[in-house]
């Protein structure tokens, strides 16, 4: 039973119940908002915000950001998908707090210092940052919800994703493997 | 009739309310499937772990078929639901861009919130960047604005683009995704095993 | 490879299947034969001269007037207010909000009850609600509201109030029986502002 304890931290769902649960969720979302789920909305909404903050005059006239009617004096942060995403936080906080996974620490593989690790996860944020905005979605917004409707987008996105992953996968399979 | 909102049978404040409520689904499952882990998910491009996209096309497959027969039965209005808007050109590359993004910094937005959610650092460091990049985007949008808008082919679906119906595609797509997760499970059995 | 799995792969692909055998659905939006023949035998659907002359005088804000003529018929005469979609435009898109509008009456017209016939026809189809047609169209107009006749002295007295409202609608459209050619002049265009339906659930994510 000991073995059991130690190792409860690595025990996740089966993957097939999680992308069941994961589904019924998509079906519930669309059947309540009719649109799907997000996760970097929030994120824009979260920059918007910030620089609106730091320089009103910048964001009202920037080709980008005044996409977003800030002159109307709508709050960017009053946004569906912000809320959608503090409660994804919470949820996962959740998860992790019941299956006892909570704890601060730098997930890296053995071989890869945990600074090094750190600056590849940022240049990956960068990269998934500016892809997101330039695809109109990311993972969950653009491939996962424009796929639950059969959007021709939403399977390009998702095929680009995992395609280039697995074409470049061997050029960087330093960062993960031995 | 779904979708709720858009009968206005919600109203705004509520639709917050479920926001969260939906939200805190998401997360929780996400967590829980492992998807807090940058390298149980970086597994699917080595061999060692499939989780990923078994959990990505069993949740798209089980929303297509459920979605479709929600609206087949009239339970949801189909029509209105919120396509994603087909941009070939921006699609690709944003993909792409993505695709090198996912293989180096080992997390995708959603995920790296659920590894912050439950202190990991390299979450916090991957959503931070995120930030900077989407301002980064922000910043250089009005030169790539015009690649941005190529090739638009409106709100498609993947079926009328093949000529095909929504239930045949459905049904191809769910063979071959019981392909792939044989498939997988055959390369799982033969890859090193990779302990994190 | 356990059994359980054979199990679930065989689920999916069956409901997957399930999609592709399901019968055609019938279309929603259009309404059973039986139902649709019912409404097409219903005189309900017929409003005559004298009521919509009558809620037109009265400014009534939830009647909204269809020429279904061609342009250059509309142009010669039309009644005050009216807007014209012609026939064979009828199911373009453009037009689909003007034509199906909640708590507003959509009255059809042409020249006499055949074109007005089969555009209600076409448009009732959709399952639109609210829809009419003004009997007699324009022809019935004329006759009726623009040159109304006296009735025979020995006629029934609702056959002279009927008359009198008709002299009095006369007056009201500008073409008292006097007077025949200022009832032929352009008719007075309406800008029609029409509740746009909401096409498309909000923007999406991510």
């Amino acid at each position: 039973m000991s073995f059991w304890k130690e190792n409860k931290k690595h025990v996740y769902w089966n993957p097939y119940f999680g992308g069941f649960m994961l589904g019924l969720l998509l079906i519930a979302t669309f059947y309540i908002t009719g649109r799907g789920l997000g996760a970097t909305g929030a994120t824009k909404s979260a920059v918007i915000t910030t620089v609106k903050t730091i320089d009103h005059d910048y964001a009202q006239h920037s080709a980008y950001y005044s996409k977003f009617h800030l002159d109307e004096g709508r709050n960017p942060m009053n946004n569906w998908l912000v809320f959608e995403t503090i409660g994804m936080i919470a949820g996962a906080f959740l998860s992790g707090a019941l299956s006892g996974r909570v704890k601060f620490r730098i997930q890296h593989p053995p071989h890869i210092a945990s600074n090094k690790r750190l600056i590849y996860a940022s240049i990956g944020g960068l990269l998934f940052g500016f892809g997101s905005q330039f695809a109109r979605g990311c993972t969950s917004g653009a491939a996962l919800s424009g796929s639950a409707v059969l959007s021709l987008g939403g399977f390009i996105t998702m095929a680009a994703i995992f395609g280039t992953a697995y074409i470049v996968a061997y050029f960087f399979r330093k960062i993960w493997i031995n | 009739m779904g979708p709720l909102t858009y009968f206005g049978e919600i109203s705004t404040e509520w639709n917050y309310v479920i926001a969260i409520f939906i939200g805190m689904a998401f997360g929780y499952i996400m967590e829980a499937s492992g998807f807090s882990s940058s390298r149980k998910l970086i597994g699917v491009f080595y061999g060692y772990d499939f989780a990923v996209i078994r959990v990505f096309i069993t949740a798209t497959l089980v929303a297509i078929i459920g979605l479709l027969y929600m609206g087949y039965f009239g339970w949801i209005d189909y029509s209105v639901l919120f396509v994603h808007p087909t941009f070939i050109f921006s699609a690709t590359i944003g993909g792409v861009i993505m695709g090198f993004g996912f293989i180096i910094g080992g997390f995708c937005p959603g995920t790296s919130l659920c590894a912050l959610a439950i202190g990991k650092i390299d979450g916090w460091v991957f959503t931070v960047a995120l930030f900077v990049g989407i301002f980064i985007y922000s910043l250089v949008f009005p030169f790539i604005e015009p690649y941005y808008n190529m090739g638009d082919m409106g709100h498609i679906t993947i079926s009328e683009y093949l000529n095909i119906s929504n239930a045949w595609f459905t049904f191809w797509f769910a063979l071959i995704s019981v392909a792939i997760f044989y498939v997988t499970s055959v390369i799982r059995k033969k890859v090193k095993e990779v302990r994190y | 490879m356990s059994k359980r799995y054979i199990l679930l792969a065989i689920v999916l692909i069956g409901s997957a299947f399930g999609l592709v055998v399901l019968p055609n659905k019938h279309d929603t939006n259009q309404i059973p034969a039986e139902e649709f023949l019912i409404d097409i035998y219903n005189p309900a659907r017929f409003l005559s001269t004298h009521q919509v002359a009558k809620r037109l005088i009265e400014r009534d804000p939830s009647i909204f007037l269809v020429d279904v003529r061609t342009p250059s018929e509309f142009e010669e005469y039309s009644i005050p207010g009216a807007f014209n979609i012609p026939l064979e435009n009828l199911l373009e898109e453009e037009w689909a909000d003007y034509l199906s509008q909640d708590g507003v009456d959509v009255v059809l017209f042409s020249n006499g009850d055949i074109y007005a016939d089969q555009a209600w026809t076409l448009i009732a189809q959709q399952g639109t609600k609210n829809l009419y047609i003004m009997k007699g169209g324009v022809n019935q107009w004329f006759s009726t509201i623009i040159q109304p006749v006296e009735p025979p002295e020995t006629a029934p007295s609702e056959a002279f109030d009927l008359y009198a409202f008709e002299k009095a609608a006369s007056i009201y459209f500008g073409g008292s029986s006097a007077n025949v050619e200022s009832a032929t002049t352009t008719p007075t265009k309406k800008t029609v502002v029409v509740r746009k339906k909401k096409k498309k659930a909000a923007e999406g994510g991510c």
